[in-house]
């Protein structure tokens, strides 16, 4: 009786959260993927015919009239994915030695450091991404400072370059890696740290046996966290790499904005939805090993 | 930049006070398309309180509309983008053509052909975009051919517009085509045009007047309506290509699920005065189709050339028309010109 009774609040409780993720995520992420298989309308919009050319152009198959194949798709696509692997690697090479500094603070410049963490979150991205427009360029600040210094004689060319856009995804997402390394690094159990230089490990023994383990479900959850949004970014490549070297998102934006190619554009986004997918299938299974071990 | 504040101001004010008695008007607009006055000086003598939604580009505002984005009342699409919207039943007839003042409009603006006769909209602006250039950096200019040695001439920067339309116009016009060819051949010459400049390009942006200002760029693709930021740097020039050029027209249109359809006539009637529209035209440095108004525009704008097109110039100028199917093959001619190393 109280069983039954347990589980129809708890019914009750889900249902709005259920109802919520119903209506605003599966249901828009079942029109996307209808679209991708239906015929681009001449004015945007769709036709209700099937159309499967919108994923044959970009893997291989087409009519060679309309819808043409063309291989540059596939390399937008792994260019995403190879500058969304160089934000989380970047982001966790700094993050990663900072959160056991700041895990090791007394508690009030502790929470001092967590604020300025995310401090950014209060101003607008597209404002901060031109603010980086404003160092980066040649007459900017970063340039000017190297010039004035005397360590360059010439301007770098840092801005509208790969680079720079590399820059830009690291500056945004080190809060989304910095945050769950932080809780990991925090929880880390320091007693077997300390056993294990005791027991004559050295310190790069420690580190790899004893550390990267313990915290390993953090750094995969800022992977993770990182890794998803950094594919589909389309603002600062924009902004900071000049709109020349296009990501993936720079596409889809294309088709609903510019191109009136809805189909395509929903393609695009379900092979972005995969690939993510696949991400974060793998992170899930290294997690469950690991916590499998400990 | 002051005045324009407290037009704002004003204008808001305005609408606190106003919105009951005579109702509102939404406006949909491109960005920086309007001067604010023009919005005060209606409110004040209608009474009508006025909001302004912006875009960035027509089919952003066409994908709003077709998803079905109501409240709205008067959009301001490019011309073939007003054609596409009366083709899809988006638009109102308003008559606007059959008002006396409709007298003042060059017919040579009834460019919609959809609406041959301006029975829906009415012309609102046009402009050129051109080259803005630094003239102690680069030297002289005429047009693309030299636009495009500058880099190798002086080791300094330029910049094309971030838009497919406009970058591909320039091969176009370079290899003697129309900007709205469909022919494949055609597509493709003017393509392998823009990539053989590709290095030369810096950057696909709209940053021109920051970037040109400061010293980062000596030259940059751009509307007229960039002159506005550089009236005190007679370094900093503005032409019209001598090969030739693209220019641009909006219309003033109603919307079919407009809820204001009196007031957005009203605004229609209000922008065929003459001094309305100049007040626009000296805000935003483009030209007015209304006749009188050119009359009534400050005299830097009458006596500058490349803002007060003469006929001659005019000739060598081209407008986008809706290219239907073949925006396909202009979607990978720009994947591929974007993608270029």
């Amino acid at each position: 009786m109280a069983l039954r009774r347990q589980s129809v609040i708890l019914g009750a409780l889900l249902a709005p959260v259920t109802l919520f993720l119903g209506v605003f995520f599966v249901l828009p992420l079942l029109i996307i993927a209808v679209f991708s298989f239906l015929t681009p309308g001449l004015y945007g919009g769709v036709e209700w015919a099937f159309y499967h050319w919108n994923y044959g152009r970009i893997f291989g198959w087409a009519d060679g009239i309309m819808e043409v194949y063309e291989p540059i798709y596939l390399r937008i696509l792994l260019r995403s994915l190879i500058f969304a692997a160089l934000t989380v690697i970047v982001t966790l090479i700094l993050c990663y030695p900072v959160a056991f500094w700041v895990s090791g603070l007394p508690d009030r410049w502790r929470l001092v450091f967590l604020f300025l963490i995310t401090l950014p979150f209060f101003s607008s991205l597209i404002v901060r991404l031109y603010a980086w427009l404003l160092i980066l360029k040649p007459t900017g600040l970063f340039n000017t400072v190297l010039m004035n210094l005397g360590l360059i004689g010439q301007p770098l060319e840092i801005l509208y370059t790969p680079t720079a856009v590399v820059l830009g995804m690291v500056y945004v997402m080190i809060p989304f890696m910095f945050l769950p390394l932080y809780a990991s690094v925090d929880n880390l159990d320091r007693a077997q740290v300390e056993a294990s230089l005791d027991l004559g490990a050295n310190r790069i023994q420690t580190l790899v046996k004893v550390i990267l383990p313990q915290t390993l479900p953090g750094i995969l959850g800022g992977a993770v966290i990182v890794f998803i949004p950094s594919v589909g970014n389309f603002i600062v490549p924009d902004v900071l790499g000049g709109a020349k070297g296009l990501m993936v998102g720079n596409l889809v934006e294309q088709q609903f904005l510019s191109s009136r190619n809805w189909p395509f554009g929903s393609a695009l986004s379900m092979i972005i939805m995969a690939v993510v997918l696949t991400v974060l299938l793998i992170a899930v299974a290294r997690a469950r090993k690991v916590g499998g071990h400990a | 930049m002051n005045t324009k504040v407290t037009g704002l101001a004003i204008s808001v004010s305005l609408l606190a006070g106003a919105a009951g008695a005579e109702g509102s008007l939404a406006l949909y607009n491109w960005g920086d398309y309007i001067n604010p006055d023009v919005l005060t000086a209606f409110t004040k003598e209608t009474g009508i309180a006025v909001t302004l939604d912006t875009y960035s580009s027509n089919e952003e505002m066409l994908a709003k509309i077709q998803a079905g984005a109501t409240g709205y009342d008067i959009v301001f699409p490019s011309v073939h983008m007003n054609d596409i919207m009366i083709k899809l039943n988006l638009l109102e007839k308003t008559g606007i053509n059959a008002h006396p003042d409709f007298a003042r409009i060059d017919p040579t603006f009834l460019r919609a052909k959809e609406d041959p006769a301006s029975e829906y909209c009415l012309p609102y602006a046009w402009g050129t975009v051109g080259i803005f250039y630094n003239e102690d950096v680069t030297g002289p200019i005429t047009g693309w051919a030299d636009f495009f040695a500058v880099p190798e001439k002086t080791g300094a920067k330029i910049t094309l517009l971030d838009d497919m339309r406009e970058v591909i116009a320039i091969g176009s016009i370079m290899t003697g085509a129309s900007v709205n060819s469909a022919d494949p051949a055609e597509l493709q010459a003017a393509t392998d045009y823009v990539l053989s400049h590709k290095a030369a390009i810096s950057a696909f942006t709209y940053e021109v007047p920051p970037l040109l200002s400061s010293g980062d760029i000596a030259a940059g693709q751009f509307f007229v309506g960039g002159n506005v930021f550089f009236t005190e740097t007679p370094n900093i020039k503005y032409i019209i290509p001598a090969e030739g050029g693209t220019m641009y027209q909006e219309n003033i249109c109603v919307l079919a699920s407009a809820p204001n359809k009196e007031n957005a006539r009203t605004f229609m009637e209000f922008y065929l005065r003459p001094d309305i529209a100049a007040l626009n035209v000296a805000q935003q440095f483009n030209g007015t189709p209304n006749l009188p108004a050119n009359e009534l525009t400050p005299d830097f704008i009458k006596a500058n050339p490349n803002i007060n097109v003469p006929a001659e110039t005019m000739a060598r100028l081209q407008i986008f028309e809706d290219i239907g199917a073949a925006l396909r093959v202009y979607d990978r001619a720009w994947n591929t010109i974007r993608t270029a190393q």
